[in-house]
């Protein structure tokens, strides 16, 4: 048997070159543990969708709203338990890199439709009771270090306030979510606020989406159809889906996401397997001499082929190692950063088991041209590179 | 009649270079005695590195029969060719071809690493054999930190660490300068008087071979005359 030492040794002989490797092999996999969990925080959503709830958009995309009109029809829908409303703002707090969401909310119907979002009945009486009154996500009131009694100034990109100046709105609660399809960063402001406010400017307000609840013993699919079915005749086209696949049809909104990043995935690891190999390449280049030594000690083609896999796997495993670290270490600033986008982002153990497989696995595969041709050098060619 | 050591029987080998078969070797017959020291001389192109190499099982023959310890090296391939080199026969080259990333104990003890021997067994292994080689001090120092004389000493180490009955040195004074050298013929003078060791060793210079008991002149690929050192060390011991 190789000592390990040797192993250890061959590798720490460049160490400038090692590291650099070492270094690319962690980046990869940093970068396929974040690609990976941003699939699955997508499909988080779509997995905790409530199977009874629907949205209703309008059939040309979200970009295009609907008229207030629509509710008291949907509401008349068989089989349909409760309508809720949303309406995009598109606001920005002092400067546009202050992004995140707001949407202005029906407080009698919201909190019955989303279970989810967690707050106190205070705070939701506060909500209702206050016609300025806006409720935060926890993440976003810890980001600005807002607290409840604060007035919040958001300038209305989409929806200018009548008057020019930007819509000052009251925290009166801090809500949480626990579950991915949630998010805790955005700002929800009473609706009737919204509609007064610009009526005033003489603009009717319209809808984002309607969400609508089902009843226990109504047929999903039936009810889709019944509310489409209501509005087929309609100048404004409406799309009923249901909340698992509205997410789904969110996520592609940009194109398949999920797929385009498999691919970049895809593309690092093949161009971490070329990077490594060459490594090992270069490393079994410089040994050529020795590999004629051990040979001629009477080490077996074989162990020849074992050494430069087992170099190359410990390689990767160093590298695929740092790489989970930084993973692991950097993913609660990361989830905070995309958290209006990805609610919810989280390395699960599966990315973890899947980059640890993907670290053992890429050692072998860099090894395998470098050590085959170790195992299939004849002993007095590799030594006569000492010559 | 004891059987020789080693025995070449019809042995040739041959090269392409450039486009061109060379014969290196041509239809040599030879034969080695048992605890004898062998100096193989000849001009550039002899065949001497090439015909150590067969002895060593690390290249074969295009045809003939090489019989070294008993064991006919055209029966053996592969792993169990490895197995009788790492059993049978230590290597000494004239570049040292030390691990450089292992200190000199664990150059030594790399061999014992394919005998059943415990750890604490390779370990008094090539304590002994660096003893021998007067290298005691040294065991820890990286080939690096050892002159060239030191680092042959090592190899030489390495060489008998595993007790082989051959060993085969290849011009093991080349790099070496005169005081060195005189200590590593002396070296392998003492294997071969004190612990029986068959020992074939590449040489072009006369002096290194006056250390030998037996002078073999390769000529073209073919045995020259063999001479008996009588001023050998070894021969004065007797």
């Amino acid at each position: 048997m190789l000592p390990f030492k040797l192993i250890w040794r061959n590798l720490t002989r460049r160490p400038l070159r090692s590291l650099l490797t070492i270094g690319s092999l962690a980046v990869a996999i940093l970068l396929i543990c974040m690609l990976r969990s941003l699939i699955t925080t997508m499909r988080a959503g779509v997995e905790h969708a409530n199977p009874r709830r629907l949205a209703v958009m309008s059939a040309s995309g979200l970009f295009v709203e609907l008229p207030l009109s629509f509710q008291a029809k949907i509401d008349q829908v068989p089989g349909v338990e409760m309508t809720t409303k949303f309406q995009w703002f598109g606001g920005y707090y002092r400067s546009q890199k202050n992004f995140f969401a707001q949407f202005g909310v029906d407080p009698e119907t919201m909190f019955a439709m989303y279970p989810e979002c967690k707050i106190t009945p205070t705070e939701i009486e506060a909500f209702r009771a206050d016609r300025r009154a806006c409720i935060i996500g926890r993440t976003l009131a810890k980001e600005f270090g807002w607290k409840v009694g604060d007035t919040v100034p958001i300038i209305g990109a989409l929806h200018p306030h009548p008057e020019d100046k930007a819509w000052e709105f009251q925290v009166v609660g801090i809500y949480h979510s626990d579950v991915p399809n949630f998010d805790n960063r955005t700002l929800f402001f009473q609706w009737d606020y919204f509609e007064e406010t610009l009526k005033q400017g003489g603009i009717p307000p319209d809808v984002s989406i309607y969400s609508i609840r089902v009843k226990p013993d109504a047929n999903v699919d039936q009810v889709i159809a019944d509310v489409e079915d209501t509005f087929a005749d309609s100048d404004r086209r409406i799309d009923c889906t249901t909340e698992a696949e509205f997410q789904r049809q969110f996520l592609t909104m940009f194109g398949n996401i999920p797929l385009f990043l498999s691919w970049i995935g895809g593309g690092v690891l093949i161009a971490i397997l070329v990077a490594c190999t060459n490594t090992m390449l270069m490393a079994m280049r410089e040994q050529t001499a020795e590999i004629g030594v051990l040979k001629s000690l009477g080490f077996t083609d074989g162990a020849m082929f074992e050494l430069f896999i087992a170099q190359s796997t410990f390689l990767c495993m160093l590298g695929g190692g740092l790489g989970m670290l930084i993973a692991w270490s950097t993913q609660g600033g990361i989830a905070r950063t995309i958290e209006f986008m990805f609610p919810g982002y989280a390395i699960k153990p599966e990315t973890f088991a899947l980059a640890a497989a993907v670290s053992l696995a890429i050692g072998p595969l860099a090894g395998i041209i470098p050590a085959w041709r170790a195992r299939s050098l004849r002993c007095v060619e590799a030594l006569r590179a000492t010559d | 009649m004891a059987l020789p050591m080693i025995r070449v029987q019809n042995v040739s080998k041959s090269y392409r270079r450039g486009g061109e078969m060379l014969t290196v070797l041509d239809r040599l017959s030879l034969e080695m005695d048992e605890g004898r020291f062998y100096a193989l001389m000849g001009p550039s192109g002899s065949g001497k590195t090439t015909l150590l190499n067969l002895i060593g099982g690390l290249d074969t023959p295009d045809s003939g029969d090489l019989f070294v310890s008993g064991e006919n090296l055209s029966d053996l391939a592969g792993a169990d060719l490895s197995h009788w080199r790492a059993a049978n026969v230590g290597f000494v080259f004239q570049g040292f071809n030390l691990i450089p990333v292992l200190s000199a104990f664990e150059n030594v003890e790399l061999p014992l690493k394919l005998t059943r021997l415990s750890g604490a067994e390779r370990r008094q292994h090539a304590e002994h054999a660096l003893t021998l080689v007067g290298l005691a001090d040294r065991m820890h120092h990286r080939p690096k930190q050892l002159s060239g004389g030191q680092e042959q000493r090592v190899a030489i180490a390495r060489a008998i660490a595993s007790d082989p009955k051959v060993i085969l040195a290849d011009e093991p004074t080349g790099d070496l300068d005169r005081k060195s050298a005189e200590q590593v013929l002396e070296l392998l003078g003492r294997l071969n008087r004190e612990f029986k060791k068959t020992i074939l060793m590449v040489t072009h210079d006369p002096h290194a071979a006056e250390h030998a008991q037996s002078i073999v002149h390769l000529d073209k690929g073919q045995l020259g005359r063999i001479e008996d050192n009588r001023r050998a060390p070894a021969m004065d011991a007797r």
